[in-house]
């Protein structure tokens, strides 16, 4: 059995590229069943724990796996991969102490939230390190199906319902024009490769006949990314999704998913089609730029703060295209990922400040801040840190990584686009200090009955993103160029 | 007649694609969500009989038994169960069919210019061809063989994704289904 045996060898051999996401899926699994049998009804805050946990776990072994390429060029562990699957578990340990006071508020606990957050993340992990079109695609879906069941999770709740389902169908869709764009891709090649290497090297090699099938591929391929991180004109699903779902997975939908499509992104990219960048330079470029203007002006006349966090972040997607355009690779992704890491702080704990207030799934309206400065002074005051940091003010985190990003482009020579987004975020700064201005500046409203306390992960989470941002002030370049230099080798 | 019938067994690919074809577009343009059902079952048999005439036999009985066999009733049931009169009358997807149109016809346009492109470019060198290579080793293993090694050996990883993937569908349609949750 010469064939079974070079199966199991190389099974062997490439097994602990995948220990990470492995052990996710199997605890995942076992935590539905039989696990969930033996918990009863009302211990179901149980499953928290042990999801956080696991996720620790699985997080530790994907930063321990050893680099290098398995499983017939589909997966590679490197630098990037380790990185973007820091992020996204960062980002998924974030939403799971996120979860608690809405889910046991609304008695809403189950086995089968937290083992679609492992599902979805174990999508991720292998959506970063995919190196061949294939896997690519199928961990995009296994990463998103999870993510649309999550949006919908509040079936009660007519708008949960209406998001999951906007999402789930605009998904679809991408999802078709992404996989027809694989398809025309391969054609292209003679039906010889997905793989993203020799993917480069055969698309060099197309007739003249083929080109227009190299263009036609790798535009639909773009669009089906753009799709998947909301930029413009490919982000109607995105405020709508992020108003209905349950606040916690907004918060998990514009990290973890956004942190790996985006470093998909760049190796897709800068790998697989970079010979053929001439193709897509200019549609990327239109996309980066549209999603800045449109994201900031949009996010101008929102009055729903999760709305406003909605297209603020489609307006930073647009910037860090900046990077996935850089024809640098590595640099690329270096500036995307720190770009994404101070992000993910001011992000979750801007989210975190919102579901403190938020109780039951109400008061998310922007007006519903107003006074909060007096009312309670340490929400605000780390409120506005992150709105500041957000906005990219110069001496906080959210400064640097923007510099960092815009110095990049400048240097590959995106002199217009950069100049744009400058003034996009000049825009920016008005929005994210009008909600620092209605917390200290605004009457306080009247509020019925007691404010429950913070519990004390949420005080972890606030104090942590906090103090990031705020040592960033001090240490800020030192400390990106060290991080990006650890993970990203 | 022996020519004609030569020819026909030359051609069988495009007879069934065009049966394929006309069975989608029943699906889509039938009021009737039953006739809908049917041309979708047209439309699976008619692709299975396009894998069968290129010889891809495993493909062609899988995509017997799992479209036309399971999928399908699958498809009846839901259209038996689900009450879809509540649909036609809010004019869903109605007011926007000129829109649609107008794109689809633009995007067959692009397509068909790719296409042809691509096939009968001027340029000088041959048209696109799909692995010549592939194609004499199916030939020397048989059909069945090379699906299950791309599936176990080559394509090992995505296709255990696919599976993480049903699970997923099936979790999620529990979670989103079962009457009471607490």
């Amino acid at each position: 059995m010469p064939f079974a045996q070079s199966l199991l060898e190389s099974l062997t051999r490439d097994l602990p590229f995948l220990y990470g996401p492995l052990f996710l899926i199997l605890a995942a699994t076992l935590m539905i069943w039989p696990g969930d049998l033996f918990v009863g009804r009302n211990n179901k805050r149980i499953w928290s724990y042990v999801a956080f946990l696991v996720l620790a776990g699985g997080g530790t072994l994907a930063l321990l796996a050893p680099t290098g390429t398995g499983f017939s060029d589909m997966f590679k562990v490197d630098g990037l991969t380790k990185g973007f699957q820091f992020l996204c578990v960062v980002a998924g340990l974030i939403t799971i102490v996120l979860s608690q006071p809405q889910l046991n508020a609304l008695r809403e606990q189950t086995v089968e939230y937290y083992a679609l957050i492992l599902f979805s993340i174990s999508g991720m992990m292998l959506l970063v390190g995919a190196t061949d079109l294939v896997s690519m695609y199928f961990s995009l879906e296994l990463m998103a199906l999870c993510i649309y069941i999550l949006v919908a999770y509040l079936r009660t709740q007519e708008r949960s319902i209406e998001a999951g389902l906007k999402y789930f169908l605009l998904g679809a869709f991408s999802s078709g024009i992404l996989l027809y764009g694989i398809s025309l891709l391969f054609a292209a090649t003679g039906g010889t490769t997905t793989n993203l290497a020799k993917l480069n090297e055969e698309l060099a090699l197309v007739s003249p006949n083929g080109s227009l099938m190299v263009f036609a591929g790798s535009l639909m391929v773009l669009v089906g990314f753009a799709f998947k991180v909301a930029g413009v004109p490919f982000h109607m699903w995105s405020p709508d999704a992020y108003e209905g779902a349950p606040t916690p997975i907004t918060a998990f939908m514009s990290m973890a998913p956004k942190a790996a499509a985006l470093g998909a992104f760049v190796r897709v990219f800068g790998t697989g089609l970079h010979g053929v960048s001439s193709e897509w330079v200019l549609p990327l470029s239109f996309i980066a730029g549209a999603s800045m203007v449109l994201g900031n002006v949009t996010a101008l006349r929102q009055q729903s703060m999760k709305r406003l966090l909605a297209y603020s972040s489609i307006a930073h997607v647009g910037y860090m295209l900046l990077g996935v355009l850089s024809g640098d690779v590595q640099a690329g992704a270096q500036a995307i990922w720190l770009y994404m890491l101070t992000y993910l702080a001011m992000q979750s704990g801007a989210f975190a400040v919102i579901i403190c207030l938020q109780g039951k799934g109400e008061g998310e309206r922007i007006e519903d801040l107003r006074g909060l400065a007096t009312r309670q002074p340490v929400l605000a005051f780390t409120m506005m840190v992150f709105m500041l940091s957000l906005a990219g003010i110069p001496p906080l985190l959210g400064f640097f990584s923007k510099f960092y990003l815009f110095k990049l482009a400048i240097e590959q020579g995106f002199v217009a686009l950069t100049v744009l987004a400058l003034l996009t975020s000049a825009v920016a700064a008005y929005y994210y200090l009008n909600v620092v201005a209605t917390m200290y500046f605004k009457e306080p409203v009247e509020v019925e009955g007691e404010v429950p306390p913070l519990s004390t992960t949420f005080t972890f989470i606030l104090t942590a993103s906090c103090a990031l941002i705020l040592v960033g002030t001090f240490f800020g370049p030192k400390l990106l160029d060290w991080t990006a230099r650890i993970v990203l080798g | 007649m022996e020519q004609l019938l030569i020819k026909i067994g030359q051609n069988f690919f495009l007879i069934f694609g065009v049966i394929a074809l006309g069975g989608a577009t029943t699906m889509i343009f039938a009021k009737n969500a039953v006739h809908s059902v049917m041309g979708f079952l047209l439309s699976m048999l008619a692709v299975a009989g396009c894998y069968l005439s290129f010889g891809a036999e495993f493909m062609g009985v899988a995509q017997l038994l799992v479209y036309a066999g399971g999928i399908v009733v699958l498809f009846l049931f839901v259209v038996m169960l689900v009450e879809l009169s509540k649909a036609k009358e809010k004019g869903l997807f109605q007011r926007q069919t000129p829109f649609a149109l107008a794109l689809v016809l633009a995007g067959a346009v692009a397509f068909v210019g790719v296409f042809w492109k691509t096939l009968f470019g001027a340029s000088a060198r041959e048209a696109l061809t799909l692995a010549p290579g592939l194609v004499a080793q199916g030939e020397k293993l048989g059909n069945a063989q090379m699906v299950s090694r791309g599936l176990f050996a080559e394509y090992l990883l995505p296709f255990e994704i696919l599976s993480v993937i049903l699970l997923v569908a099936l979790v999620g349609a529990v979670v989103l289904a079962k009457a009471e949750r607490v």
